[in-house]
């Protein structure tokens, strides 16, 4: 019968035999397996019973360390080779490998796969920093414990919590109840669960106290952190500083369909022309000017940069205006990056090196190229900050004429480069002073 | 047998890799001429278009001086034509002809499509008669086939309304799902309509008569900053003007990436901040070079 073992009188001796090579085999490997894995563990050959005992006597002052409440494994099995090589190493403190690394010849799963966001100090691998590898009074190795650890880096979070009148309750107790330290696999900012979940968990939404205080609009299912700043704010009810004017007033009315209406949420009209109603001024200004900035004039227009309820930053900018410009600008925005942390670029124009670009560009309309506030990026706008009148290398003005092109005068932008160059120095254009000279005196190129 | 196998697999593999390795960049271009000025005299500032077609024309959009521009390349030598100055086009930021030699610009401060006839005289706007909910359209920037049916690119409601010669409404194809900014819309040679979405640097195909957009390449942030326009061959080559990266950027009709032409400069055959360009029925590719304040002509040599 099918799965009835086999007669062994009536096996045949070769199936027998065969029986017995496999058994053998198996026995063979499994000696050798377990020979290879005690090599592995013993790679040193250290005595019996040595492993950390031998590391402790000169060590001495980790005798009391690892007395600490939390100690970390291999420290706790005396397995000080598990990450220290005893003879000699390319790595300082004498690791086994690269000290960005060696976290993760163990711990391999603290990062989702393709994770969304992820602690920067994670993704350096510099894991010590808030981790300490041997031992530590907190639970997790962590070198300090509760919020402390982390303030000590977001000091502007730490002062702003510090400072709202305001508090939240889970801010105050642990940063980790809403944020997972190493990597969320799918939201922004390390989050846990994606907003309202994360709200609801404390938040009732169906009570009547929260239907009032939203002027009965159903917004159980938005995102709460469109007004309310989870940080603490020195507003009631913790929304952001700069609240827009109709929602600090709760004249929802103004810009969406009533509460009791069939589509309560949609708004009265679509883009910039819902926000003309009352920014009519700026808004009939900007577009009397040449260009328009594209995004004003698609569905979601000022929306794109600017948050319709409230905002942590002025002029309900969605982020700091780095951030709103580098959402559509992220290679103009890696230029400033790369040339902020050039170290041969000391002398970095302030606008740039504070990612102010509104300090050049005009972000709504401008009658110039790459909306410019001024007709001339140089002599206009370069001006403001540095007087090229009293350029002392090089005649620049517009009567000078670049020889490179005749339409062109000779000005700032001729050698320097106003938005960032990446790894060139003094903002140039070019990879040197002379490759910068001979652009047009060409007498002096060397051949 | 298995020998044999393994020997074949082996030279393919010597074979065929530096042809991989190689096959980025195998463009290979010339500079032809650069061009500065009007018939006067009178210097370009800031074009920002440029249309050419199959009769050697070409038209500027010389955006900053408020004025489109007529010229003639014919034996790589160029004849100033007169200029074409209308009080309805103040602004011209993109140019095109049809088949009849009609000149089209798209007014950058109005997002409004003039007709003017082959002389440059204003014939009207194209007016977008009979579109479907929502009414409201905000023009980017448009492409006109060789039948002359119009394609605007309308990025208030996220779709290319294709129209008629006459520019009455003929259909609609929505922008895709999860697109960033879409800056320019082409039609290539088989009739597929191309979109160029700046911020994820991809383009996007949909075939004559399909109802949407499909990848036709990746993101090519690796190859290019900001690409913001973009035209085809008569072979289906795919040009892009990398804005920021002051290059053309060739795309095979398959969204292979074939190589550059230009780069950052202010010597002639160099671009600074290229707006749009054009390919004419010679393979002459012509650029307005925006920042510096001229028209450059190049010629793919392979």
């Amino acid at each position: 019968m099918r799965g009835m073992p086999p007669d062994r009188k009536t096996m045949k001796p070769d199936l027998i035999r065969m029986r017995h090579i496999v058994l053998m085999l198996f026995f063979i490997m499994c000696v050798f397996m377990i020979s290879v894995q005690a090599s592995t563990e013993n790679k040193f050959r250290l005595k019996p019973g040595a492993k950390g005992e031998i590391c402790l006597k000169c060590h001495e002052p980790f005798k009391e360390k690892l007395k600490s409440a939390f100690v970390h494994t291999p420290v706790k099995n005396g397995e000080c080779s598990g990450c220290h090589n005893p003879h000699t190493s390319a790595e300082g403190k004498l690791l086994d490998t690269v000290s960005t690394r060696i976290c993760d010849s163990c711990h391999r799963d603290m990062v989702p796969e393709n994770a969304h966001s992820m602690h920067k100090l994670v993704a350096e691998g510099n894991c010590v920093q808030c981790h300490d590898p041997h031992a530590s009074g907190n639970k997790g190795i962590l070198v300090k414990g509760g919020n402390e650890l982390c303030l000590d880096c977001h000091k502007e979070t730490a002062d702003k919590i510090k400072a709202a009148r305001f508090k939240h309750k889970p801010v105050n107790e642990n940063c980790m109840n809403c944020h997972n330290p190493h990597a969320s696999g799918k939201l922004d900012f390390l989050l846990k669960e994606d907003i309202p979940a994360l709200c609801i968990k404390c938040h009732r939404t169906d009570s009547p106290a929260f239907g009032r205080q939203h002027m009965n609009y159903p917004v159980a299912a938005s995102r709460c952190n469109a007004c309310h700043d989870s940080h603490g704010s020195n507003r009631p009810a913790i929304i952001f500083e700069d609240v827009h004017a109709p929602v600090a007033e709760k004249k929802c009315n103004q810009c969406h369909e009533e509460a009791g209406s069939q589509a309560p949420l949609a708004t009265k009209k679509k883009g910039v022309e819902l926000c003309r109603g009352c920014h009519k001024d700026m808004i009939d200004t900007a577009f009397s000017k040449n260009r328009v900035h594209w995004p004003m004039l698609d569905r979601d227009g000022c929306l794109n940069c600017h948050n319709a309820h409230a905002a942590r930053q002025k002029k309900l900018l969605t982020g700091t205006v780095l951030y709103v410009c580098g959402k559509c600008h992220a290679d103009t925005v890696e230029l400033q990056h790369i040339s902020k942390i050039n170290p041969k670029n000391p002398g970095l124009c302030k606008p740039v090196k504070e990612g102010d670009c509104v300090s050049c560009h005009s972000p709504h309309a401008s009658d110039y190229m790459l909306l410019t506030e001024k007709p001339s990026m140089s002599f206009d706008i370069c001006n403001k900050c540095h007087d090229w009148k009293t350029h002392s290398t090089h005649p620049v003005g517009e009567k000078i004429i670049d020889p490179r092109n005749k339409n062109l005068s000779v000005d700032c932008i001729s050698c320097h480069r106003a938005c960032g160059t990446a790894n060139k120095p003094a903002m140039s254009q070019f990879e040197s002073v002379t490759e910068t000279c001979i652009q047009c005196h060409k007498e002096l190129e060397r051949r | 047998m298995r020998g044999a196998l393994i020997h074949i697999i082996l030279i393919s593999a010597v074979l065929f890799s530096p042809v991989r390795a190689f096959s980025a960049g195998t463009v290979k271009y010339m500079h032809i001429l650069s061009l500065y000025s009007d018939e006067k005299g009178v210097g370009l500032k800031n074009p920002e278009g440029v249309g050419c077609n199959e009769e050697s024309r070409i038209i500027v959009a010389d955006t900053a001086n408020h004025r489109l521009l007529q010229y003639k390349l014919e034996d790589r030598t160029l004849t100033a034509g007169a200029e074409i100055v209308v009080p309805q086009v103040t602004y011209p930021v993109e140019v095109k002809f049809n088949s009849k030699g009609e000149v089209f610009a798209l007014d950058g401060k109005q997002h409004r499509i003039a007709r003017l006839s082959t002389d440059g005289t204003f014939i009207g706007y194209v007016e977008l008669s009979g579109i479907p909910s929502p009414a409201s359209y905000v023009i980017k920037s448009f492409e006109i086939d060789k039948e002359n049916k119009i394609y605007v690119l309308d990025i208030f409601s996220g779709r290319v309304i294709v129209l008629n010669p006459d520019g009455t409404y003929r259909t609609h194809v929505n922008f895709p799902e999860g697109h960033g900014f879409i800056s320019d819309v082409s039609v290539d040679f088989r009739g597929n309509i191309l979109l160029l979405d700046s911020i994820q640097s991809r383009v996007y195909t949909a075939a004559k008569d399909a109802t949407g957009f499909s990848p036709l390449t990746e993101g090519m942030k690796e190859q290019m900053r900001f690409p913001t326009s973009m035209t085809t061959d008569e072979r289906g080559r795919i040009y892009l003007v990398d804005r920021n990266g002051s290059r053309i950027m060739v795309i095979g009709q398959d969204g292979s990436f074939l190589g550059q032409i230009s780069e950052l400069g202010w010597k002639e055959g160099l671009l600074n901040y290229p707006s749009q360009l054009c390919v004419n029925g010679k393979g002459e590719v012509v650029v307005a070079d925006t920042n510096n304040s001229r028209i450059q002509i190049f010629k793919l040599i392979k």
